[in-house]
């Protein structure tokens, strides 16, 4: 009986939590702006951004730009953002005074959110083109033929009507892909789906006019197309990589980049404009219930948090699943080598092991696995997670273990020994048993943490929870209960993964429980 | 008196051990016998333990060969798990597996190494179990228990394996006063029956009324050596009449 209110109280505690944390934030997140006479822009034009603070999309060419205002003498500075939709949120809360971005993406953020505006004038003026990796000539070729054809043919100009035309022509020029037989394989081609109306999520898909044109093209070259959604600055590394053949994301014609890839013909011109904040008008305030409705019911977009949680608990079981077994071979054979010598060459490799995987950030050993272990080969992302996160956890386990089996004293090892039993039955008969006992609760943490960590998932472009989290905030333009809601899926995961250890540990505590 | 035998069970011949540059053992020579009960005696630090535990391979002697049964088992080549299988120890902390019951404890090993089925190794623990007056603590878990029934628990576990021969690594030491002689009861019962028994020990009274042969050890040698009445009467070595006159 006592046992069982213990537990009940363990779940009630974060659950109040939670209820608390929702009550403060929705309470707290209020509009508290006032309208008042008719303020000042804080940027008014371009020759006004020295001395401020300019946020944009890390790689983008708004960045490049950007990058000459700063160190300038005025004290200019300059905040890099994942996301461009990041850099928004950040004018909107004052944290930078202007954001510089391409005007289609510009124009969709100030719809979307009442108390920004465009400055009139241009910061820049441009063309995008689709990236091509350096020794990929023949495909280079291939497209630029096939967007020559669209060009001729009008497509190229229904689909830009489409996606960038008066409000007249949006929406009327929806291009539907052929139905044809493509013998010529896939053309993979990496996107950063957060752009709009080039490239974004709608209805749980990637469109806009860079896919429709990609599709277009495809239609022409007999292939498959298959998008692949990534950060934006990955995207060059992903051509130059073999992960994708090209990327199309809105790319800026510019030199430093044609150092790297190569570019085809443009097919669109493009502008850079300064957003900034309008003081004088006030946000449109949601109701709690009409921004859930926004964020979570519309377009089914609590499907994102629900399919992202099933990769994190995939991510999530099957790294643990390697990271307990590497692990637990790791510790023994690094137990071997300390009690009986031999296995030098293995123990070794385990202690370069250790040492590179714990010496390293995970996200860059993420990183280094997909673009430069797994560079050219076709490979599940949720596989390379797996294997990332799998090496990462058995690295901490194995020193878990480690550590547990060396606070068993010594004359446990001898009795085992002394009784004719090898190596490995002492270990599984004997030490293991105890030792996994005496670590569970380091166990516990370290899966808590590997849980929590396999956030970082997004990195490769991997729909998880946190992405998917990403992804509705980077349509409703809503930091704020994608964010929340996200937190609190984790906290309740981590609140079972906890209880869950709490059990196994109560029950193996209970051998040696004093009789009654 | 013991129903001794002329078979040699095991032959040390010239048994050094160094940890380090501390030199443990100085060349150990002698014979035991089947049936033989010898208690080994000396000051702490003088390599007794380290005999001991030489005999099975606890610790690897740095020169020197124990012949067991004919086989010498310093020899790399021999799989010293099957030679453990018939040398049973009894530690002086007496290292039951905390993790397992008293039953357990007992059929672990005999299971283990396939000597017994599972069926057949319960029946034997019970068996050992009533032998040693412990019946009712058959799934008790270790540390429910005192010091003295511990260490009989120890003893019953290594007899499950049918050994040659048990070694004792002070079997009483680490007893409260009232419980060292349920234990040394236990011993003498076994010594009785005729097993081949090695004995580092601190009790003279034990090791006299008990033992056929008395080894004194002082600085990694054996330095004297004889029947109890022998050597705790008349003692030759003055180390040993020193030793004697401070634990008599």
């Amino acid at each position: 009986m006592y046992k069982r209110k213990k537990s009940w109280q363990q779940l009630l505690f974060p659950l109040f939590l939670c209820i608390g944390i929702l009550c403060f934030v929705t309470g707290c997140h209020r509009d508290t702006s006032v309208a008042t006479d008719k303020l000042p822009l804080k940027v008014s034009s371009v020759d006004d951004l020295k001395g401020k603070k300019i946020g944009v999309q890390l790689g983008t060419t708004g960045d490049l730009y950007a990058s000459d205002y700063e160190n300038d003498d005025y004290g200019t500075k300059v905040e890099r953002y994942n996301k461009g939709n990041d850099a928004i949120q950040a004018l909107k809360n004052d944290k930078i005074d202007a954001v510089i971005i391409d005007e289609e993406p510009a124009k969709a953020f100030v719809n979307a959110n009442s108390n920004l505006l465009i400055l009139t004038e241009d910061f820049a003026n441009e063309e995008y083109a689709i990236c091509i990796g350096k020794e990929n000539t023949q495909l280079l070729d291939n497209i630029n033929q096939a967007l020559e054809q669209l060009k001729e043919n009008g497509t190229l100009d229904k689909i830009k009507k489409n996606y960038t035309g008066s409000d007249s022509e949006k929406g009327c020029f929806p291009y539907i892909p052929m139905n044809i037989d493509r013998p010529n394989g896939t053309l993979t081609v990496a996107t950063n789906a957060t752009f709009p109306p080039y490239e974004y999520h709608q209805n749980g898909k990637i469109t806009g006019f860079d896919i429709d044109m990609m599709q277009a093209i495809c239609d022409i070259l007999g292939m498959e197309l298959q998008i692949v959604d990534m950060e934006f600055d990955s995207i060059i590394n992903a051509v130059q990589s073999g992960k994708a053949d090209v990327g199309a994301s809105g790319f800026t014609i510019t030199e430093e980049r044609k150092q790297n890839i190569n570019f085809s013909i443009p097919y669109t011109n493009a502008k850079q404009v300064i957003i900034v904040k309008n003081p004088n008008a006030t946000e449109d305030s949601l109701s709690f219930s009409e921004k859930f409705k926004q964020n979570f019911l519309e377009d089914e977009r609590w499907k994102y948090l629900t399919e992202g949680l099933k990769s994190t608990l995939i991510i999530t079981f099957f790294s643990l699943i390697i990271g307990i077994i590497l692990g637990f071979l790791v510790a023994i054979i690094r137990t071997w080598h300390e009690k009986n010598g031999g296995l030098s060459i293995l123990n070794l490799l385990c202690k370069l092991y250790l040492t590179v995987v714990r010496g390293t950030p995970v996200v860059i050993q993420l990183l280094i696995i997909y673009y430069v272990i797994f560079s050219s080969v076709n490979i599940d992302k949720v596989l390379v997670a797996v294997i990332a996160f799998g090496l990462n956890s058995a690295a901490y386990v194995a020193e878990i273990v480690r550590s547990g089996i060396m606070s068993i004293e010594q004359g446990q090892f001898e009795a085992g020994r002394s009784l004719g039993l090898t190596f490995s039955q002492t270990m599984r008969h004997i030490i293991l048993p105890q030792a996994v006992k005496n670590i569970l609760p380091a166990l516990g943490n370290e899966f808590i943490v590997l849980l929590k960590e396999t956030s970082i998932s997004g990195y490769i472009g991997l729909a998880d929870l946190t992405k998917g989290g990403d992804i509705i905030r980077s349509v409703t333009y809503e930091p704020f209960l994608p964010l929340v809601a996200v937190a609190l899926i984790y906290l309740v995961l981590v609140t079972i993964l906890t209880s869950g250890v709490h059990a196994l540990e109560r029950r193996l505590a209970s051998n040696e429980k004093s009789h009654q | 008196m013991k129903n001794l035998t002329n078979d040699v069970l095991i032959e040390v011949n010239n048994l050094c051990k160094s940890f380090g540059k501390q030199q443990v053992l100085k060349g150990i020579t002698t014979t035991i016998r089947q049936g033989e009960v010898i208690a080994i005696i000396g000051p702490s630090g003088c390599g007794k333990s380290t005999f001991l535990r030489s005999l099975n391979l606890l610790e690897v002697p740095t020169a020197g060969h124990v012949i067991f049964e004919g086989t010498d088992i310093t020899d790399k080549s021999v799989n010293i798990n099957k030679v453990r299988e018939k040398i049973g120890m009894v530690f002086q902390q007496f290292h039951l597996f905390p993790n397992m019951t008293v039953k357990e404890n007992i059929m672990l090993a005999p299971v283990q190494l396939k000597k017994l089925t599972k069926t057949e190794a319960e029946e034997k623990a019970l068996t050992l179990l009533e032998r040693i007056g412990l019946s009712d603590k058959a799934d008790a878990y270790p540390s429910w228990l005192s010091g003295g029934q511990k260490q009989r628990i120890a003893i019953a576990r290594s007899l499950a394996m049918n050994p040659d021969i048990m070694l004792f690594d002070e079997p009483t030491s680490a007893l409260d006063p009232e419980m060292v002689g349920e234990v040394l009861s236990l011993m003498k019962d076994l010594a009785k029956d005729g097993m081949t028994m090695v004995i580092v020990t601190h009790e003279m009274s034990f090791a006299r009324e008990v033992a056929n042969r008395v080894m004194f050890f002082h600085e990694g040698i054996i330095c004297e050596e004889n029947s109890p009445e022998e050597l705790f009467t008349n003692p030759k070595n003055q180390r040993l009449q020193d030793f004697l006159g401070r634990v008599l």
